[in-house]
């Protein structure tokens, strides 16, 4: 589903929408798995790396652009039941989208809502601090403390809405969406803040969209979308600090709660064209889009400890794909660069000195970051039906490939230190994809799966304390801190998703 | 085409899986890396200290300033312990009773000798050390680890317990038999037999008792105790109250760093704390809380001194008290917040600048069988034993973790002064302001 991938901008920089829309271009500096909580809607092409440039996908279409909403002859009803899950006991979660459109004369409308339920991405159990420093006394129980069982899984809510009108004569379509959705957990933000207790996040999501779609005879298309897209989300971040009690001369804990926004203005306009290249079943097209990003507010994951405060992004996407039908096969493929430009910086919230003995102002830069990312998309996808009884029964198979290579160059300015450091990145994540769909005369019963790899999810690894020392503390009455590099456990997220789509009478 | 295209694929999904790359991706920030390198070492910030009663920190602060707890009436806590020297007294072995002057100005008075060891600042030592005095005599562990003179068990904290001994020791306080006090009068202290402390202290509450101000002061600490009940377990106990409310000290940009203050910290001193943290061993020994004062170490330091009463002229630090032999030349490890303002160092202040300090732990037994004396206080000088069979005899012992040079550079040795003087509380810097103008016995106030 498009539309929610939006929310992945929330988490700029770490978080990134799976989906494989155009019109929103996120943007991530850690290959952290984020599973597939926004990849929602049923969708023809997913099991086929989800080619979508020249090949169209009638059943996603409508959620990227409102205006192929037109393109659908009769009234549908969609319901996709999906599960994901995040290897390593990393996370999961489970969404159940109904959705129907329907054509009534030249006008059009859908609605669809989702409900969600996002499970924590800590193992339950999950030591966070142990025992500690030699010469540490602690009085009474010892206080190891445990991360508290996973916290129950959190819910949200997806509405979308979308009405268009075609005007036949002119083989124009012409529509506007909305979506709104109540946010009480994203996917893998608890892991970006370790050594946190708990995080209670909750926030929205606006995104509307008005969309025309001008097609020519010879099955030759011209769509456009602008959109505008506010992600407002908050997070309370809980942990539990030791620290030393003089009065009681012992190890005590106290709580903090840090409060972290995410806010995120995106503008967008995305142009998509598709025709058919040769008779012989070939078709090509190209889209390209832009996207102006505003961050008001970014939050500090203590993950990546980039200092930042706003910053401004935009994000463009150039990419050609082409496809063939040839009897009952289906191929398509799609190559998209991504160039972004992001600045981001930290303010200083009191007058600073700087190291050359000048005075950074109250709002002024402390640090800046200037990313410059260099990314390539590549899908593939094969399809073949098969037939099954005679039509209309039947089946269709797909296997596909989406990989996603992320390249960028971070020059960081710390204006009080008079320092730069520069830093590049890159990896490579990439999806294997499956399909097979089911025809029956009343309903098309459709199962995607997919396993995104080359991303993994943080943990901190341990370290060895040393001995205590003639104290007299025996090493039961040690805690030992948290300690040890954050490093990013490679995992897969794979993901499950059966769809029922049948024509409503 | 369907052949041609499978075999695409799965050739593209070879390379894909041959290009994943799932390490931790970004280098950790010098502050990530560096709170890692911290909570490694149990490293955390200091709680607020509890208010103490008003009428008690009153009372201490007039003992600790008053010379009449000393048997010649001419040396208070504060003679060693004074403000103007950060609450020690910037010598590198103390001068007591018979002494002249304060500070590092102050000389040995005839026939007098040096203080065994050197006089460590108060600041912070009601945070909750575990061990007082270089040879940690006086320890949390009392029963199985005290090896001074004995204490009554009431006191109610180990500063009170502290607080009680400076006033036994002769050297320091009580003065020698056949002394006579400041006015001439016989020092009935200084006549007390060495075992029977418990006469001294009650001595010394006679003297507090017989003025009438100091009886109000501690009616007021005390309400509680009838006078005649008042014992100096109460004068330690108040002793020990001003120490807790005037000499803790604990918002050094270090501390402010462990509440999450990234910005506390200069860059050079990020640097210093990684080099203490990391591969400058510091934080083997210099951990825990209070960055110290949780065990011992033989830190190869140059004997000086007069030496311990058990083995002059050497001074074998936590193995002269009863069952302590394991520890050879091993005295406390300093707690360090505010070490910036409190030289010269070691336990026979041996060093006196911080940069001297980080050179001689850079390489232990060179800078130990090279030290120049020169650097010493003259009327020290001879006082040195650098003979080989001392040094030999440290060596022998040296603590396992500083046998093997460091080979730190010139930069990262200023790197970690830097971050040593990050452990400053700006407030410790100017302590002026607790020196009271009087005092209840009307003696001078050492200022």
């Amino acid at each position: 589903m498009t539309v929610p991938g939006a929310l992945a901008l929330s988490a700029l920089f770490l978080m990134t929408a799976p989906t494989l829309g155009a019109q929103l271009i996120s943007i991530k500096t850690v290959p952290i798995a984020q599973g597939d909580q926004f990849n929602v809607f049923p969708s023809l092409n997913q099991g086929m790396g989800g080619v979508a440039i020249g090949l169209p996908d009638t059943l996603l279409d409508p959620f990227r652009n409102p205006a192929k909403g037109g393109r659908l002859s009769i009234a549908r009803f969609f319901g996709s039941p999906m599960v994901y899950g995040v290897s390593n006991d990393a996370g999961g979660g489970r969404t159940l989208p109904v959705a129907a459109i329907a054509p009534l004369g030249s006008w059009f409308g859908g609605l669809s809502l989702a409900v969600q339920e996002v499970d924590p991405s800590r193992p339950p159990g999950s030591v966070l601090m142990g025992p500690p420093p030699p010469g540490v006394v602690v009085r009474g129980p010892l206080p190891i403390v445990v991360t508290p069982p996973a916290p129950e899984s959190h819910g949200n809510a997806y509405v979308f809405a979308l009405v268009g009108k075609t005007l036949p004569k002119q083989q124009v379509s012409l529509a506007a969406s909305f979506s709104w959705a109540r946010l009480n957990a994203m996917d893998g933000v608890d892991l970006l803040y370790p050594g946190s207790q708990s995080i209670n996040q909750f926030g929205h999501e606006v995104d509307v969209r008005a969309g025309l779609l001008k097609e020519w005879a010879g099955d030759r298309a011209l769509d456009a979308v602008v959109l505008h897209n506010h992600v407002g989300m908050s997070q309370d971040v809980s942990y539990l600090d030791l620290f030393w009690d003089p009065g009681t001369q012992s190890v005590q804990q106290r709580g903090r709660v840090d409060h972290e926004l995410d806010r995120t203005d995106t503008w967008g306009l995305a142009l998509q064209y598709a025709r058919p290249l040769t008779a012989s079943g070939w078709r090509i097209g190209w889209l390209a889009t832009g996207n102006l990003m505003s961050h008001p507010k970014i939050p500090n994951y203590e993950l990546m400890n980039i200092p930042r405060d706003p910053g401004h992004s935009h994000a463009y996407q150039v990419g050609v794909g082409v496809a063939r039908v040839s009897g009952p096969a289906t191929f398509g493929l799609d190559a998209v660069y991504e160039p972004i430009w992001s600045d981001t910086w930290a303010a200083a919230a009191a007058p600073t000195a700087t190291g050359a003995g000048d005075t950074i102002p109250v709002g002024g830069k402390t640090i800046e970051n200037r990313f410059h990312f260099s990314n390539f998309q590549f899908r593939m996808g094969i399809g073949r039906d098969i037939v099954l009884g005679g039509r209309p029964r039947g089946a269709t198979w797909q296997l596909g490939l989406a990989a996603h290579t992320v390249h960028y160059w971070l020059v960081q300015s710390d204006f009080v230190q008079s320092a730069v450091r520069p830093q590049e990145e890159w990896w490579v994540e990439w999806t294997p994809t499956w399909g097979l769909t089911l025809r029956f005369p009343e309903l098309e019963l459709r199962y995607n799966g997919r396993v995104t790899k080359g991303t993994g999810r943080p943990s901190t690894q341990s370290t060895p304390t040393f001995l205590a020392d003639a104290a007299g503390v025996r090493s039961g009455d040690l805690l030992v801190a948290p300690s040890g590099p954050i490093t990013l456990q490679g995992v897969s997220v794979v993901t499950h998703q059966i769809s029922l789509s049948l024509p409503l009478h | 085409m369907p052949r041609t295209i499978i075999a695409i694929y799965f050739s593209l999904l070879a390379l894909a899986a041959a290009c994943e790359r799932t390490e931790t991706p970004t280098e950790p920030t010098l502050d990530a890396q560096l709170r890692q390198d911290i909570g490694r070492w149990g490293v955390i910030p200091i709680g607020p200290m509890p208010t103490q009663p008003e009428a008690l920190v009153d009372l201490g602060q007039a003992l600790m300033f008053d010379k009449i707890l000393s048997g010649n009436r001419d040396v208070a806590c504060a003679t060693c312990h004074h403000p103007s020297t950060h609450e020690g007294d910037g010598l590198s072995l103390s001068i007591g009773t018979g002494g002249t002057g304060l500070g590092p100005s102050r000389t040995l008075g005839p026939g007098r000798q040096f203080v065994r060891r050197n006089a460590p600042s108060l600041l912070n030592d009601g945070l909750g050390l575990f061990y007082l005095f270089w040879d940690g005599r006086v320890a949390r562990f009392l029963s199985s680890f005290n090896g001074g003179p004995p204490v009554p068990g009431d006191v109610p904290n180990l500063l009170s317990a502290q607080a009680m001994l400076p006033v036994l020791d002769r050297r320091e306080m009580r003065g020698e038999p056949g002394d006579r006090d400041v006015f001439g009068a016989p020092n009935e202290l200084a006549q007390i037999a060495d075992s029977d402390s418990a006469a001294v202290w009650q001595a010394l509450m006679r003297r507090l008792l017989a003025i009438p101000e100091y009886v109000a002061k501690f009616n007021r600490a005390f309400p509680n105790t009838p006078t005649s009940a008042l014992r100096f377990q109460q004068a330690a106990e108040a002793l020990a109250a001003f120490q807790v409310a005037a000499l803790t000290k604990t918002n050094s940009p270090f501390d402010r760093y462990l509440t999450h203050d990234d910005a506390a910290l200069t860059t050079q001193q990020k640097r210093g704390a990684q080099l203490f943290f990391g591969t400058a061993l510091c934080s083997s020994c210099h951990n825990g809380p209070l960055l110290g004062g949780n065990g011992f170490a033989n830190a190869g330091v140059p004997q000086l001194g007069p030496g311990s009463p058990a083995t002059p002229p050497l001074d074998r630090g936590r193995a002269d008290l009863p069952d302590q032999q394991f520890y050879q030349f091993a005295f406390r490890v300093a707690p360090l917040r505010n070490v910036e303002l409190t030289a010269p160092y070691m336990h026979d202040g041996a060093f006196s600048t911080l940069d001297a300090v980080v050179r001689h732990y850079n390489d232990v037994p060179l800078t130990l069988t090279t030290y120049d004396a020169s650097q010493l206080d003259p009327a020290l000088r001879s006082t040195y034993h650098g003979d080989a069979a001392t040094t030999d005899s440290v060596i022998r012992t040296l603590d396992f973790r500083l046998q093997t040079p460091l080979h730190l550079s010139d930069a990262e040795l200023a790197d970690l002064v830097a971050f040593l003087k990050s452990l400053t509380d700006p407030s410790a810097r100017d302590l002026s302001a607790l020196v009271p103008a009087a005092v209840p016995s009307g003696l001078p106030v050492p200022q």
